[in-house]
C-alpha cells in the first residue's frame, strides 16, 4: 500500500513538470529544469555506483565528457540529422561500455582507494586528450554545433529530458530491485559474506559499473546537446563534484535521492551566482555546499531523502509499539 | 588468594555475531589458568575482549579490581597485561631486535638486565638479533612473541595457542619458558594441546558456545575421561 | 648532452616535489589505512600561505617555515575534525577527504582571491651556473637539496628513533602495536601532520619554479603524487621517492619529446604496475 502511495506521489510530480511548460511559459525556467533533469540522470547513475555497490568513483566526468564529445562531433563532422544521432547514442554506448569495463575490471578486485585513483587519473587523461586532439576537440575552447531539427525547441528538449530521465529512474528502480540489483546491495553491506555465498562479486560490480558509465554517457549527450557547445570542463573534476554532491546531499542509494540532489544544487548554482553581483563571496557558493557534504557524510550519510525515510519507519514503529500495548493492556 | 583478573558475565560481538553469550572466569595471582574448548568456541575473542580489541559490550572484565572493559586497548596494556596473540603478531620486516624495543617501555638497566635474562631463555633470538622477524621459524617467532610480551614486568600475560603449528620438540622448549615466567608472572592461557594444558595449567574453565560451561583445578580435567570427550572431543 | 642534462635536472627538480606530496601520502596511506584525497590541497596551502608570507616579509626562509607551519596546523585539523570521525569506514572517508579538498580549494580563492599569484626566486637562488656547456640552473638544485634532506631526515627518523620505530611496526601490524601499550591515536595525528608538513613544503618550492601558483596546482600535483603512491608501493617510504622520482623524469623527458603524451605515459605506467603488481614495485601490502 505504501509502495502504492509512493508511486502515486511519483506520478503526480512527474504529470506536474509535463504540465508545466503549457502553463509557466518561463524561459529560464525551464533551461534550468532541462539541466537538472540531465544531471538527475548522471547523479543516478552515479547513485548506482556509490549507493548500490559502494563504489566509489572519482572519474565519473569522462563517461558523461565522452558522451558530451561524441554527439557534438558526430554533429559537428557529418550532418546534424536524426540518423547521426542515433549513431553517436551508439557510438557513446559502446565507448562508455567499453571503457568502464576496463577500468573495472582492473582495479574493482583491489581496494575501494585503487578505484577512487584510478577513475581520478583516467579522467584526468581525457581531461588532456580532449585539451590535446585539436583537430576534433578544438582544444580548450571547445566548438559550437547544431542539433536536429526534433531537438531544436526549448520545450520540446524539456519534455525530451524529463521523459529521459523518467526513463532512466524506471529503468534503474527496476534494476536495482531485480535480483541482479539484490546482490548488489548485499555486496554493499558485506563484500565477504556475498562472496561466500557463492556470487562472483568482481562481475556484478563490473555490470554496475558499466551501466553507470553508459547512463552517464547518456547523460553527457544530453548535456551537450542542451548547450549545442562542448569544451574541456565536461572532462573536469566539477562533473564529477557535482554528481557526488547531488547524491550524497539527496541520500545514497535512494535514486530519488539523486533526483532531489540534481534539483537543490542546480536552483542553488543558479540562485546563488546571481547573488555574486550582491557579494563577491557567493561567487564562491561551492565552499556551503563542500561544507554541507563533510557534515551530510558525517552526520548524515543517508542524505536528505535517506533521513527522512529513517525519520518515517522510525515513526511508523513508535505507532506499532503503540498498539502492541494496546492489545496486550 | 585474591583474583587477579575477573571476568564477569562478559558478552561480545563481533561484527552483527553474538560470539560471546556469557564469559565468567577468575584468575588467581600466580596461577596459570587454561582456557579450553573447541575451535570456534570463543577462546581468542574471550583474550581479544581482555585486551579490549574486541570490546566487551556486556559485563566486566576486572583488573585487580578495576574495570577495564571499556578502557583503549593501549591503557589496558599499560595497566600491566602482555598479549601473546594467535598469529604472534611479529612486525615482520623489522629486526628481532626492533621487535623488542617497540615492546620496551623505557631503556634503564632494569629493562637490560631483564633483555639479557630473556635472551637467556631463548637463545635463539640472541642469534638472530639482526635479523627480520619475518625470517624467523614458526617456533622462534613463538618466543620472540612471547618474550616482547614479557620484556615489560607485566603483572599478567595472555598467550593465545603458543604450541599451533610447532614440532613436539620446539613445543617442549616453548612449555619450559612458560614455566620459568610462571614464577613471577600471572598467566592466561589458550591451549588445544591437552598435554601442555594439562602440565603447566593449575586451573581450568571450558568455553563452549561463546559461554563458561565448566571450570575447576586441573587434576579435576585430568581425571574426568566424560568431561574431556564432552567438551573437548579427546579422551 | 645540454639537453639531456637539462631535462634530467627538471626532472628531478619535479620529482622531488612530487616526492614531498607524496610522501605523505603513503606514510599516512601505510599507517592509517587513509587515502588522503585532500592531500592536494594542503600542497596548494602551503604553496599560498607561503608565497604570501614570503611577499609579505620578503624573506623566502620565513615563507618557506610559514608553509610548513600552515601545513602542521592544517594536518591537525583535518586528521581530528574530519578523519578521525570516520575510522575504519573507507567509503566515507574517501568521500570525506574529497569534500574537505573542495573546500580547501575554495577557500585559498576566499582568502587570497581567484586569480593566481606570481613567485620569484630569491635573489641567492636566481640566475644558473655554467659547467662546459651545461647550464645548471640554482633554483632547480635547491630543490633537489631539499628533497633529498627530507627524505634522509624522515628515514633516519624512521630507521633511529623510538616514534620511527613505532610507525613502521605499525605500518605492519596496528593491533599488535596497540596491544603493547603504545596510544596509536597520538602517533597517527602526528603522522598526518608531518605529511601535510612536507605536502605543503612541496607547495610553497613549486612557486618559484614555475612562477606562478594556483589553486587548481593542487589537484594536477595530487594526480601525480597518486601515481606514485601506486607505482612505489602504497606505505613504502623509499618506494615513494624511486617511483617519484620516476615520475618526474618520464614527465620531464616525454614533454620534451612527445608533449602529449607527458601525462599518458605515467598514466600507462600506473596501470601497467596496477595490473601487473598491485602492492607496487617496492611496496609491501596491496
Amino acid at each position: 500500500m505504501i509502495k502504492e502511495k509512493k508511486n502515486l506521489f511519483y506520478g503526480l510530480i512527474a504529470v506536474m513538470l509535463l504540465v508545466l511548460p503549457f502553463v509557466y511559459d518561463s524561459r529560464s525556467m525551464i533551461i534550468l529544469l532541462t539541466q537538472v533533469f540531465i544531471f538527475a540522470m548522471f547523479a543516478m547513475s552515479y547513485d548506482l555506483l556509490l549507493g548500490y555497490t559502494g563504489i566509489v568513483s572519482f572519474g565519473h566526468a569522462m563517461f558523461f565528457g565522452i558522451g558530451a564529445y561524441t554527439i557534438g562531433i558526430f554533429m559537428k563532422q557529418f550532418e546534424p540529422t536524426v540518423p547521426y544521432f542515433l549513431l553517436a547514442v551508439l557510438v557513446t554506448v559502446v565507448l562508455t561500455a567499453i571503457l568502464s569495463y576496463i577500468v573495472g575490471l582492473l582495479t574493482l578486485r583491489l581496494k575501494s582507494h585503487f578505484y577512487a585513483m584510478l577513475t581520478l587519473a583516467f579522467a584526468g587523461l581525457f581531461l588532456v586528450l580532449a585539451e590535446k586532439w585539436r583537430s576534433l576537440t578544438y582544444g580548450n575552447d571547445g566548438f559550437t554545433f547544431r542539433t536536429p531539427e526534433v531537438f531544436r525547441d526549448r520545450f520540446d528538449f524539456y519534455l525530451i529530458c524529463l521523459v529521459a530521465m523518467i526513463l532512466v529512474f524506471v529503468l534503474l528502480t527496476r534494476f536495482t530491485n531485480s535480483p541482479l540489483g539484490r546482490v548488489l546491495q548485499a555486496i554493499r553491506e558485506n563484500e565477504p559474506r556475498a562472496e561466500s555465498l557463492g556470487y562472483s562479486v568482481i562481475q556484478y560490480k563490473i555490470i554496475a559499473s558499466v551501466v553507470s558509465g553508459v547512463i552517464a554517457g547518456l547523460a553527457g549527450i544530453l548535456y551537450s546537446m542542451s548547450l549545442r557547445f562542448v569544451n574541456t570542463s565536461v572532462f573536469t573534476m566539477d562533473i564529477t563534484l557535482d554528481a557526488l554532491l547531488m547524491t550524497i546531499i539527496g541520500g545514497v542509494g535512494t535514486l530519488v535521492g539523486a533526483i532531489v540532489g540534481a534539483g537543490i544544487i542546480e536552483f542553488a548554482h543558479h540562485w546563488l551566482t546571481q547573488l555574486a553581483k550582491v557579494h563577491w563571496i557567493f561567487e564562491r557558493w561551492i565552499i556551503l555546499f563542500g561544507i554541507v557534504y563533510i557534515l551530510a557524510v558525517m552526520f548524515f550519510p543517508k542524505g536528505i531523502v535517506g533521513t527522512l525515510q529513517n525519520m518515517k519507519k522510525r515513526k511508523k514503529h513508535t505507532v506499532e509499539n503503540k498498539d502492541d500495548k494496546n492489545i496486550s493492556g | 588468594m585474591s583474583a587477579q583478573l575477573k571476568l564477569n558475565n562478559v558478552e561480545t560481538y563481533i561484527g552483527q555475531f553474538h560470539i560471546l553469550q556469557g564469559i565468567s572466569f577468575e584468575v588467581r595471582k600466580g596461577e596459570v589458568t587454561v582456557l579450553l574448548g573447541r575451535n570456534g568456541a570463543g577462546k581468542t575473542t574471550t583474550l581479544r575482549t581482555i585486551m579490549g580489541l574486541n570490546p566487551a559490550s556486556k559485563g566486566q572484565v576486572q583488573f585487580n579490581g578495576e574495570d577495564i572493559h571499556s578502557l583503549p586497548t593501549y591503557q589496558i596494556a599499560q595497566k600491566g597485561i602482555g598479549y601473546v596473540p594467535e598469529d604472534q603478531g611479529i612486525f615482520a620486516q623489522l629486526t628481532v631486535e626492533e621487535n623488542m624495543k617497540v615492546a620496551m617501555k623505557s631503556d634503564n638497566d632494569q629493562t637490560q638486565a631483564r633483555l639479557h635474562y630473556i635472551l637467556d631463555l631463548f637463545p635463539d633470538l640472541k642469534t638472530f638479533w639482526k635479523k627480520p622477524g619475518g625470517l624467523l621459524s614458526g617456533g622462534q617467532k613463538q618466543m620472540l612473541s612471547i618474550a616482547r610480551a614479557y620484556i615489560n614486568e607485566n603483572e599478567l600475560l595472555l598467550i593465545d595457542e603458543p604450541s599451533k603449528g610447532l614440532a613436539p620438540i620446539v613445543v617442549e622448549k616453548v612449555m619450559e619458558s612458560i614455566m620459568e615466567m610462571k614464577e613471577n608472572t600471572t598467566i592466561v592461557l589458550v591451549e588445544q594441546n591437552f598435554m601442555m594444558a594439562s602440565t603447566i595449567g593449575d586451573r581450568f574453565y571450558i568455553i563452549d558456545d561463546g559461554k563458561t560451561v565448566q571450570s575447576g583445578e586441573m587434576q579435576v580435567l585430568k581425571d574426568d575421561q566424560d568431561m574431556r570427550r564432552k567438551y573437548l572431543g579427546i579422551a | 648532452m645540454e639537453v639531456f642534462f637539462n631535462l634530467a635536472l627538471n626532472g628531478l627538480a619535479t620529482g622531488m616535489l612530487i616526492f614531498l606530496l607524496a610522501a605523505g601520502l603513503t606514510l599516512i596511506f601505510g599507517l592509517m589505512d587513509v587515502l588522503n584525497f585532500a592531500h592536494g590541497g594542503l600542497f596548494a596551502w602551503g604553496a599560498y600561505s607561503g608565497t604570501w608570507i614570503y611577499a609579505t616579509t620578503g624573506s623566502f626562509f620565513i615563507g618557506i617555515i610559514g608553509a610548513i607551519i600552515t601545513g602542521l596546523i592544517l594536518g591537525m585539523i583535518t586528521e581530528r575534525f574530519i578523519i578521525k570521525p570516520v575510522y575504519g569506514n573507507h567509503v566515507q572517508q574517501i568521500l570525506i577527504t574529497l569534500g574537505l579538498m573542495l573546500v580547501l580549494s575554495e577557500l585559498l580563492k576566499v582568502v587570497w582571491g581567484p586569480n593566481q599569484l606570481s613567485a620569484v626566486a630569491p635573489s641567492f637562488l636566481q640566475g644558473s651556473w655554467e659547467v662546459g656547456n651545461i647550464i645548471i640552473i640554482k633554483y632547480r638544485v635547491f630543490i633537489i637539496l631539499v628533497g633529498l634532506l627530507v627524505f634522509l631526515a624522515v628515514q633516519y627518523v624512521l630507521k633511529n628513533t623510538k616514534i620511527g620505530l613505532v610507525v613502521r611496526a605499525g605500518v605492519m601490524n596496528k593491533e599488535m602495536v596497540q596491544a603493547l601499550g603504545i596510544n596509536i591515536k597520538k602517533v597517527f595525528m602526528l603522522v598526518f601532520m608531518i605529511g601535510a608538513a612536507m605536502a605543503a613544503l612541496g607547495g610553497v618550492l613549486l612557486g618559484p619554479y614555475s612562477g606562478v601558483i594556483h589553486a587548481e596546482m593542487g589537484m594536477e600535483f595530487a594526480i601525480l603524487a597518486f601515481i606514485v603512491v601506486v607505482i612505489g608501493g602504497m606505505g613504502s617510504f623509499p618506494g615513494s621517492i624511486l617511483a617519484a622520482i620516476l615520475v618526474g623524469l618520464s614527465g620531464s623527458f616525454m614533454a620534451y619529446y612527445v608533449p602529449d603524451l607527458a601525462l599518458a605515459a605515467n598514466m600507462l605506467l600506473m596501470v601497467v604496475v596496477l595490473i601487473f603488481r598491485p602492492q607496487g614495485l617496492f611496496g609491501m601490502k596491496g
